[in-house]
């Protein structure tokens, strides 16, 4: 399991990464998310709803209720225009996170720094 | 899972009924139910399922700042939560008590038929006593009724005492028991809308007696007697409407409906200024009939402030 404190900055990332291709609902996208991380990742109901929250006062998403086919009604989240470029910006902000943090992340041959 | 609803509602407890709180519960409970269901579905056990659902809810706080209720989460602990089991007693003394309440007020109404019927008797000639023991006789029959039928009040309505907290403080319900209270209120309330309204037509007759007797009849004691019958429809209307009212009127103060609406407990200027109004009304009453003795007159206050009493309510609604 990953600490959630490191990874709480990218939740709204992961969300809309998701929702770049379909509009989709609460728990669809915390099973895909389960699934994309092989089970490392889960994220908690609440965690999750507060995104969709934070994100929809932030104009991110929009918020539709729409049926199943089994009919049943369910409240779906899409991403906007402001989303998609929110999203780009995470992502290249990532690259920026991750090569500075590589520079400080000691990869093979451990004991030879020693 | 209804263990599930148990928990949300438990968690939520306490919480303002905002939008966005109830929307906030709808949302994380239709998540909830999502995942217990598939989970159920991969051939997980009840226990098995509940557990993993209720492991990854989260934590509450982490709504407090989204939904701009942060200083509510950390301090939610005034709201009482009523348990199924002092529901279900509620329900079950409130059922129990009603019979006996209604035989009270029943003893009252009929308490001055013996006296009545002694003196229509003895207009008719069919009872020779000297008047003033008849009165004594009847009069000792009516002490004694509402004598009885007080001590019925006093102490059956100290049986329903411990519960009278629920009529005035704000309280909640968790998932089951709320259902089970809906469930016995729905299967009573056709018997109890039933009796209403036979109690109601009944107590529209109940003025024929009064009204025929003088038409057939010139003779004075006929109509006295006219007016016993008048007391025992009504005795008999009266009983059967609080006989049925029991579990209603405890369903009713649970799921907090009706005149127990968290509007209206939670209206203080309104109880405030009912408790005051109700005294003034009758001060005024007793006031002006003794000091003026116009008491014939003076029971129009009643209906009069009956009416007000309405106005004084819309406007205290509006106001809050």
């Amino acid at each position: 399991m990953i600490s959630s404190d490191v990874i709480r900055g990218y939740n709204d990332t992961i969300i809309l990464y998701l929702l770049l291709n379909e509009p989709s609902y609460g728990y669809e996208i915390s099973k895909k998310i389960r699934e994309l991380t092989d089970e490392k990742y889960v994220m908690k109901e609440t965690t999750l709803y507060s995104a969709f929250k934070r994100m929809e006062t932030n104009g991110y998403i929009e918020s539709f209720s729409g049926s199943e086919t089994n009919g049943k009604t369910r409240t779906y989240y899409k991403i906007t225009e402001a989303g998609k470029k929110y999203y780009t910006e995470k992502c290249e902000e990532w690259e920026i996170t991750r090569e500075v943090i590589e520079k400080f992340i000691v990869k093979e041959n451990y004991h030879e720094y020693n | 899972m209804n263990t599930i609803r148990n928990y949300l509602d438990n968690m939520f407890l306490g919480l303002p009924q905002t939008e966005d709180v109830k929307r906030a519960k709808k949302e994380l409970l239709a998540m909830m139910e999502d995942k217990y269901n598939e989970l159920k579905s991969s051939g997980k056990t009840e226990n098995e399922a509940i557990g993993i659902v209720i492991s990854e809810f989260g934590n509450l706080d982490e709504l407090g700042d989204t939904l701009g209720i942060k200083q509510v989460v950390g301090n939610k602990t005034d709201v009482q939560l009523v348990s199924y089991e002092e529901a279900k007693n509620y329900i079950e003394d409130s059922k129990a008590t009603a019979p006996k309440t209604a035989l009270g007020v029943l003893l009252c109404i009929i308490s001055p038929i013996t006296l009545l019927l002694l003196i229509g008797l003895r207009e008719l000639n069919l009872v020779n006593v000297k008047e003033d023991l008849l009165i004594a006789a009847g009069l000792v029959v009516l002490i004694c009724l509402v004598a009885t039928g007080v001590s019925y009040f006093i102490r059956f309505s100290s049986k329903l005492e411990k519960y009278d907290n629920l009529k005035v403080n704000l309280f909640e319900l968790d998932y089951e028991t709320e259902q089970m209270v809906r469930k016995i209120q729905k299967q009573e309330e056709q018997t109890y809308k039933s009796a209403v309204s036979i109690s109601v037509v009944c107590y529209i007759l109940s003025a024929l007696p009064i009204i025929i007797t003088p038409l057939i009849s010139e003779v004075e004691g006929f109509s006295v007697i006219s007016l016993v019958v008048t007391l025992i429809i009504v005795a008999l209307s009266t009983y059967n409407i609080i006989n049925k009212s029991g579990s209603n009127e405890a369903c009713n103060v649970l799921l907090q409906e009706g005149d127990y609406s968290v509007k209206i407990k939670s209206n203080k200027t309104f109880r405030t200024v009912s408790k005051v109004y109700w005294c003034v009304i009758v001060a005024v009453y007793l006031g002006y009939s003794f000091i003026t003795n116009n008491w014939a007159m003076s029971w129009i206050i009643w209906p009069v402030a009956g009416v007000l009493f309405g106005a004084i309510k819309a406007i205290t609604d509006g106001r809050s």
